[in-house]
């Protein structure tokens, strides 16, 4: 009887696992491709760059040695603190940047979404920063910042308007400076957090709405306690987005001020750039991307706690 | 018809077989350069077919390459895809060599006359562990940038031969009116200066800043330029927020120190920096010329280096701007008879390199920190010196 049990459960089970065969085959015929090019261009470099960023790397001979945390102890007890202080900056650069993009972008969408007629324009104009090359309006920046008279808002601050007793270099001083590359990520931002509020004002119902107008409710509270309640997990999307673009800060830095002084501007990814390539030291900028991605990690996992709910709904 | 078909293949078989003995004995060589469009039709049209018709064993591949060249090579470097020889920024060379990138030149044949014709303030940028990586393809440096106009009103019939005689005339006809002009505090700006004054930045090995650059004569070139930056005669845009030397230089200053890319007119003309305690000083700017450990074709690619080092190549380059490297040239007609070529020829005999260094970035770096906490912190100057050098010291090391 066990015998004949026995027969029967593997004939089953193979039954079950030809089954599954089939299943899969046609199915790995469009996975496949996907999963050769992650494991080709997102999991093999990231484990190289685990690799890398635990060793002493000669690029031109292809060696890598095992130096076990000498790269990151070398980072965290450098001279002139620049690992602290490029961390420092991108978290400054998340908490200035993000409130301003989740405001300004919700504001407009929630106007340009109210128009009747030339919602498109409005749309496109606002959008039309996010698709402007960085180089570009970071030159334009540079133009508008330079030190001295040649710079658009010392001109406009102190020779038109009289604001400012002198000419201010802006991209020479610490806060000054951050504060440029401030606006020029928020500048640059707001028209993507804009089209993300617009699709997500657009599954908000219109009976809410009408049913709340027949109720007497003003356009104030139909914003306040209809439009941002559901528009909370959207806003959740833009800040996680943003907190995480933070982290990923580089052409506005190497375009405005490479850092400078004395570093007080960097941030991580243009320090990870200045080691690789202007100092050589590919395990040490491996070790800053590897930072990076812990740092990225513990934030999100943050944000995720602090602003989600049970049901996966941002609170 | 079948017949005029084998003998159509016959023939194309015929040709091809004569292509393959054509090439076969040519090596093709890659160079990289970042020259601009001035510089790239000579290199193109003139230099390249001169080349190649006197050696028809060797064709150049010449790639001009464009955004960051400096991560270009080190992307090439890391990939094993590099070019046989290269024009490259000289103060990478050392950082090339110390990876193991380029090879050392010294022992090849023929590289001891060329270091000879060579200038030598030029050829130093070359210098790492002892050994010549490179040879200079071209050079330049900053000569003086000089108004003619505002050069009257302070006295003076063109540019003046001292630096103590304009500083004196600045205090005196043009007080706090900032008549001398430099945009930053970084090493391509300020060394001039510095050596000026009679600064030392390390021992003639560059092995070593402390006991140099925080030397009495160094700490009292510094405390030079401050002073002429507190007497009001002496300006750096990014510390006090005042115009370009570019605009400014038109209508404000009397002189500022530039390369020979600056658009000369009637009235701003280039000049010798003028002298301080006797001597003038400058920096030097420009490119080497390198071949690459990679190359498969290294001794095609140092008879093509050779070449780009005759005085026949470099005065083609000379006629768009390129200014040459060889001695020879510096009293050659084409150089002594244009008015800007012969000053900033002159001007290279006094000019020095940076520190050759794989650590370059790093050393600039803590040089422009230093002259930040002095200009803009008002730190002191030999203590901030004396910290400076001990941490160059470290970096020389490496």
């Amino acid at each position: 009887m066990s015998v004949r049990t026995d027969a029967f459960l593997l004939r089953e089970r193979k039954a079950l696992r030809k089954k599954r065969l089939r299943n899969i085959r046609p199915a790995s015929f469009f996975v496949l491709p996907g999963l050769i090019l992650a494991c080709v261009f997102v999991l093999y470099p990231m484990f190289f760059n685990i690799r890398i960023s635990f060793s002493n790397y000669q690029i031109v001979q292809r060696n890598i040695i095992f130096t076990g945390l000498d790269n990151y102890i070398a980072l965290f007890t450098e001279r002139g603190d620049r690992l602290f202080l490029a961390m420092r900056n991108n978290f400054l650069y998340a908490v200035v940047t993000t409130p301003f993009i989740i405001l300004f972008g919700l504001l407009f969408a929630v106007m340009v979404n109210s128009l009747k007629r030339g919602g498109v324009f409005f749309r496109t104009c606002f959008y039309l920063p996010v698709i402007t090359s960085w180089v570009i309006v970071g030159n334009v920046f540079a133009y508008m910042f330079n030190a001295g008279q040649a710079g658009l808002m010392n001109y406009l601050l102190k020779d038109v308007l009289g604001l400012l007793p002198a000419y201010v270099p802006w991209l020479q001083r610490t806060w000054t400076a951050n504060l440029v590359i401030w606006l020029l990520g928020i500048w640059k931002n707001i028209g993507w957090s804009m089209i993300i509020y617009l699709a997500g004002l657009q599954g908000i119902s219109n009976d809410l709405y009408e049913a709340s107008s027949i109720e007497g409710a003003n356009k104030f509270q139909q914003f306040w306690k209809i439009t941002f309640p559901l528009l909370k997990s959207t806003t959740f999307y833009v800040l996680v987005n943003m907190v995480i673009g933070a982290f990923n800060v580089f052409i506005q830095v190497y375009m405005l001020t490479g850092g400078n002084p004395r570093g007080t501007t960097s941030v991580l990814q243009y320090l990870l750039y200045d080691k690789a390539f202007n100092l050589f030291e590919f395990g040490q900028g491996a070790a800053i991307g590897m930072i990076t991605a812990i740092l990225i990690l513990v934030t999100t996992v943050v944000l995720n706690k602090v602003f989600r709910t049970e049901g996966g709904k941002a609170e | 018809m079948k017949k005029l078909f084998s003998l159509l293949l016959a023939l194309a078989m015929l040709i091809s077989l004569c292509a393959a003995a054509g090439a076969e004995g040519v090596t093709t060589i890659t160079f990289w350069h970042t020259y601009g469009d001035q510089e790239t039709p000579i290199l193109d049209e003139v230099l390249i077919p001169m080349f190649e018709a006197a050696n028809p064993d060797i064709k150049v591949d010449a790639v001009r390459q464009s955004g960051d060249f400096n991560q270009m090579v080190v992307t090439a470097l890391g990939t094993g895809v590099v070019p046989d020889i290269a024009r490259v920024d000289i103060t990478k060379t050392s950082a090339y060599a110390k990876l193991g990138g380029i090879i050392a030149m010294d022992e090849l044949d023929g590289f001891a006359a060329l270091k000879d014709a060579v200038l030598e303030g030029p050829l130093s940028t070359n210098v790492w562990n002892g050994h010549y990586y490179g040879l200079p393809l071209n050079t330049n440096c900053k000569a003086a940038v000089i108004n003619l106009e505002q050069m009257k009103a302070l006295g003076f019939d063109g540019a003046p031969a001292t630096m103590e005689e304009f500083i004196a005339a600045c205090k005196e006809k043009a007080p706090g009116e900032f008549k001398l002009n430099v945009s930053g505090v970084g090493d391509w700006d300020l060394y001039p200066y510095f050596w000026l004054f009679g600064g030392v930045l390390t021992d003639e090995g560059f092995t070593k800043a402390s006991g140099y650059l925080d030397s009495e004569a160094s700490v009292n070139a510094i405390k030079a330029i401050l002073q002429m930056h507190d007497d009001g005669v002496f300006t750096i845009r990014d510390v006090d927020g005042t115009p370009d030397a570019w605009d400014g230089i038109n209508s404000q200053y009397a002189m500022f120190f530039e390369g020979p890319w600056y658009p000369f007119s009637e009235g701003i003309v280039p000049a010798q920096i003028p002298t301080y305690n006797g001597i003038t000083a400058s920096v030097v700017g420009g490119e080497n010329i390198v071949i690459f450990e990679g190359s498969k074709n290294k001794e095609a690619a140092f008879r093509f280096l050779q070449f780009m080092l005759s005085e026949e190549a470099q005065l083609e380059l000379l006629k768009v701007g390129v200014i040459p490297t060889l001695k020879s040239l510096v009293e050659n007609e084409a150089v002594t008879a244009d008015p800007k070529w012969s000053v900033y020829m002159k001007q290279l005999e006094s000019a020095k390199s940076r520190i050759p260094t794989p650590q370059a970035s790093t050393v600039e770096q803590l040089w422009s920190d230093a002259m930040n906490m002095i200009f803009l912190e008002g730190a002191d100057v030999q203590e901030t010196l004396t910290n400076t050098a001990a941490e160059i010291d470290i970096e020389l090391a490496k």
